[in-house]
């Protein structure tokens, strides 16, 4: 049996239905994170696992025991919310030690030591007097989270901890709090909709929309094998074409009730046309423009009337040029049949 | 630039009208005589008598307790509200809004007569008047306390911190009172002051409610009226100098309160 | 395993707030009601309302009142408007200071205030003796005691009170608009008329009725100047009550209404005009 078990869990707020009928497994030890665009259910998932919620059908399962109906105080789940929440009136050290002085089953010294090592943990050495006003974005989420750490829960659940952290800390941020699961071996589900955030932290991503999970998978499968046009819309930067579309370019039909999706490094450009063999179609196309993403050259290009994004390795220092044309090569197995959304 | 004049005469004026009658109330009560157009015999005399007459002490501390303890009832009972609302009821609140909007409309002599002409013919304790002055006060000072502690809730995100507590392993009980309610003091001194201010320099209630049987400085004030003109401006002198320390130091004791969660970021 | 605790345990902490509104605003409010509408015999009636309108004296109480409350709420609100602008204009230093005096001054209203115009402009009031000696006409004939006296004093404990509510309505205008009207060639009345003030106007209309329900309940200031002798509502309705009169709990408590229903009507009003102009323009 899976470490944590949703059983068909279906939550409405009024008239919205937010999570229907969610039916879904996480394994202890990993970093879960549960991806999706805003209003698609995911944070409410976690606020019924934490016991903020109760859920108007299904059961809830944590390490064999049924909590589908217990106080959040008892079920030993570490949360970290986007607002970080610290206690204004604590400093660091109280704000930490909070939880286990509660508790009073630990005595006073350990829990100095438990709140030294966490803090270090979090590289926080130093502030441990200060008050969260004192704290920036980035500090604060690190007490959040040695505060949640220090209880040994569970599984530790990060709601969108860092929309609300500057972009250039988030990165930081991201990379430690893996390290830290990792070392720890704990388990943790992570609430965002940033798909590159998804991308670099997780062991699984369960992407959702409108309540229901969309695909689930490890990170590379959701960006390789999209499995819907919403999974293809939302992770990576396809090129989805619609059947119409796609036999207009290529002179093929798409199975019914499917779109094409295709990533736009998959596709090679060149100024010369080339002779890629059977597994492959070749296209003529008009670049339209560029854009310099970093270390990526993005091309928009126009076949038919319909446009392109082609992603290139800044290598060499050679542009296309808008009104050149280019030939394309796009093998036919990166070309991916994705159900539409009528289906 | 004409339009920075103009502002500042405008200002001037205003604030000479308002000060005026304080000033010469002082001055009055620093001299022994005021017949013609200039004061004459400067003296100290009337503040230091006041200062020795337990008749004049009295009334002041009298005050002081009427003021202050209707307010610390008072913000106990919205506290306790507080927490059934902001914890298990929180469709309660807009009720709770109403009935702390209510005093507004029945101010002054409305609920003085109200409460009066209620209790004053039962049983005691209701018909004792301090007990009937006490609670009435509560009432009265019911919106700003409830405004204060309700501003105070949602600025610093009440229920989210009861959340995290919760979480933690926290009962909600002990959450509210051992989480918000430090956490709003800050908040809520400022209206607290501001009650006691209020409360300080009523009439109407204390002399309809208490009148003879309870003599506030309002009441001594009124006494004095028809009697010594210097000693009550110097009445006057004093208990306006009440006011402000009272509403100045809370305004310092906010300002200290907050100082830990305000203080300038280091990064 | 726990379960969700179902107790209701925590209602107890609502009982004493409960307990305090019910029987000391809920319950004298609805005795105050139920009793205007009561004779001294004990049966039901309208006469207490009928002699308020029929007998001079309560006549004229209530429009004494509502004259007094007027007139001051309208000179409080334009000198405070004026002031208002003139802090929005200033400078920070100016703005800061300007608003220590009006704090300070909103604390002094009441008997000390009544006391400080008498001896600013009592019979031998400081300006009165000032004006006998320099000939001033308005001054040395000042009689505080009087409506005009009234007037004064209530307008003094009306502009800070006004002052402070308006300076933030007067915070809410953005510079920008003004910049906007004169890129289109507008005046700055333009400004004023056109943006300015039906901006402001709902929340100039709040101040008004909360200024005057302070001036129309107000008690010791007149009680301190004329005590009985002049007809004020408050000072009519107290005399039932308390005082060398007879009791008559019925007739005060009518009285009482009267002064609620003015307070109310003054906030509908004001409600009623700022709704209007926002459909207006809706």
């Amino acid at each position: 049996m899976s470490y944590i078990r949703f059983e068909n869990i279906n939550k409405s707020f009024g008239s919205n239905h937010v999570l229907r009928g969610i039916n879904l497994d996480i394994n202890k030890g990993q970093l879960v994170t549960l991806l999706g665009p805003s209003g698609c259910g995911k944070s409410t998932l976690l606020r019924i696992l934490a016991g903020l919620e109760t859920p108007a059908s299904g059961r809830v399962i944590l390490d064999d025991e049924d909590i589908t109906n217990m106080d959040p105080r008892f079920r030993n789940v570490g949360m970290v919310f986007q607002q970080y929440s610290l206690f204004p009136n604590m400093t660091v050290s109280e704000n930490i030690a909070f939880g286990l002085k509660l508790q009073k089953k630990t005595s006073i010294s350990d829990i100095k030591k438990y709140t030294a090592e966490v803090i270090e943990m979090v590289e926080l050495k130093g502030k441990e007097k200060a008050y969260p006003a004192q704290l920036s974005g980035g500090q604060q989420q690190r007490v959040a989270l040695a505060r949640s750490i220090i209880m040994k829960p569970k599984v530790l659940l990060l709601d969108e901890p860092l929309s609300a952290v500057d972009a250039k800390l988030r990165k930081a941020l991201q990379f430690q709090i893996r390290e830290i699961q990792k070392r720890l071996g704990i388990t943790l589900i992570f609430v965002t909709h940033d798909q590159d955030e998804a991308m670099i932290m997780s062991d699984v991503i369960h992407l959702f929309s409108e309540g229901k999970i969309e695909q689930s998978g490890h990170p590379i499968e959701m960006y390789t094998t999209p499995k819907t046009r919403f999974a293809a819309g939302f992770i990576g930067h396809y090129n989805i074409l619609n059947p119409d579309e796609f036999s207009t370019i290529t002179g093929e039909h798409s199975p019914d009730g499917f779109d094409l999706a295709i990533r736009p490094e998959t596709v090679e450009i060149s100024a010369e046309p080339q002779s890629p063999g059977m597994n492959a179609y070749q296209l003529t196309a008009v670049v339209v423009g560029f854009i310099p993403h970093g270390n990526v050259l993005r091309y928009t290009v126009k076949i038919a009337g319909i446009l392109l994004q082609i992603d290139v390795l800044f290598r060499s220092f050679k542009l296309f040029e808008p009104g050149q044309t280019v030939y394309l090569t796009i093998e036919k197995r990166n070309c991916l049949a994705v159900q539409s959304s009528e289906a | 630039m004409k339009k920075n004049k103009l502002n500042k005469v405008i200002i001037a004026a205003i604030c000479i009208y308002l000060v005026l009658p304080l000033l010469l109330t002082f001055v009055y009560s620093i001299f022994s005589e005021w017949k013609s157009v200039l004061p004459e015999g400067p003296t100290l005399k009337f503040y230091v008598h006041l200062f020795s007459d337990t008749g004049f002490l009295l009334p002041i501390l009298r005050t002081f307790i009427i003021s202050v303890v209707p307010v610390i009832i008072c913000t106990i009972l919205i506290l306790l509200a507080m927490y059934v609302i902001t914890v298990h009821l929180p469709w309660l609140d807009k009720y709770m809004q109403i009935l702390c909007t209510i005093p507004y409309a029945i101010q002054g002599i409305i609920l003085a007569i109200g409460v009066l002409s209620l209790y004053s013919g039962l049983p005691e304790p209701l018909s004792n008047r301090i007990v009937m002055l006490i609670l009435t006060y509560c009432i009265v000072v019911l919106p700003y306390l409830y405004r204060g502690i309700k501003n105070s809730l949602n600025s610093i995100n009440a229920a989210l911190l009861l959340e995290t507590a919760q979480v933690l392993g926290s009962s909600r009980f002990h959450a509210f009172f051992a989480i918000i309610v430090p956490n709003i003091v800050p908040g809520i001194s400022v209206s607290v002051m501001l009650s006691v201010s209020i409360l300080f320099g009523d009439f109407v209630i204390v002399n309809i409610i208490a009148g003879s049987y309870y003599t506030t400085a309002q009441i001594y004030l009124y006494r004095l009226l028809f009697e010594s003109g210097q000693t009550s401006s110097a009445v006057v002198c004093i208990l306006f100098a009440l006011t402000l320390l009272m509403t100045n130091g809370a305004l310092s004791l906010y300002s200290r309160l907050n100082k830990k969660l305000l203080v300038e970021k280091e990064e | 395993m726990s379960k969700k605790p179902k107790g209701f345990f925590y209602l107890l902490a609502l009982l004493p707030f409960l307990v305090l509104v019910v029987f000391y605003e809920i319950i004298p409010l609805l005795t105050v009601v139920f009793r205007s509408f009561i004779s001294e015999t004990g049966s039901i009636t309208l006469d207490n309302y009928i002699a308020i309108f029929s007998k001079r004296l309560y006549r004229q109480a209530v429009v004494n009142s509502i004259i007094l409350s007027a007139v001051s709420t309208l000179v409080g609100i334009i000198i405070a408007f004026f002031g208002a602008k003139a802090a929005h204009g200033s400078t920070q230093k100016l703005r800061n200071f300007f608003m220590g005096i009006l704090n300070m001054t909103s604390n002094f209203a009441g008997l000390p205030l009544a006391f400080s115009y008498i001896i600013l402009m009592g019979n031998v009031g400081v300006l009165v003796v000032f004006g006998k000696q320099f000939g001033i006409g308005f001054l040395a004939d000042f009689n505080l005691y009087s409506l005009n006296g009234l007037i004064l004093t209530y307008i003094y404990f009306q502009i800070p009170l006004a002052t402070l509510l308006l300076i933030p309505v007067m915070d809410g205008l953005r510079p920008e608009w003004k910049e906007v009207v004169n890129l289109m060639s507008g005046s700055n009345l333009d400004y004023w008329f056109r943006v300015a003030v039906p901006n402001i106007l709902p929340s100039v209309l709040g101040t008004t009725s909360v200024l005057f329900a302070n001036a129309i309940a107000a008690y010791a200031t007149a009680y301190a100047l004329l005590q009985n002798n002049y007809s004020l509502l408050p000072i009519r309705i107290s005399e039932q009550f308390v005082g060398d009169l007879v009791q008559r709990k019925e007739f005060g408590s009518a009285l009482a209404v009267i002064l609620m229903v003015l307070m109310i009507l003054a906030s509908l009003i004001s409600n009623g005009i700022s709704k209007r102009r926002k459909g207006e323009r809706a």
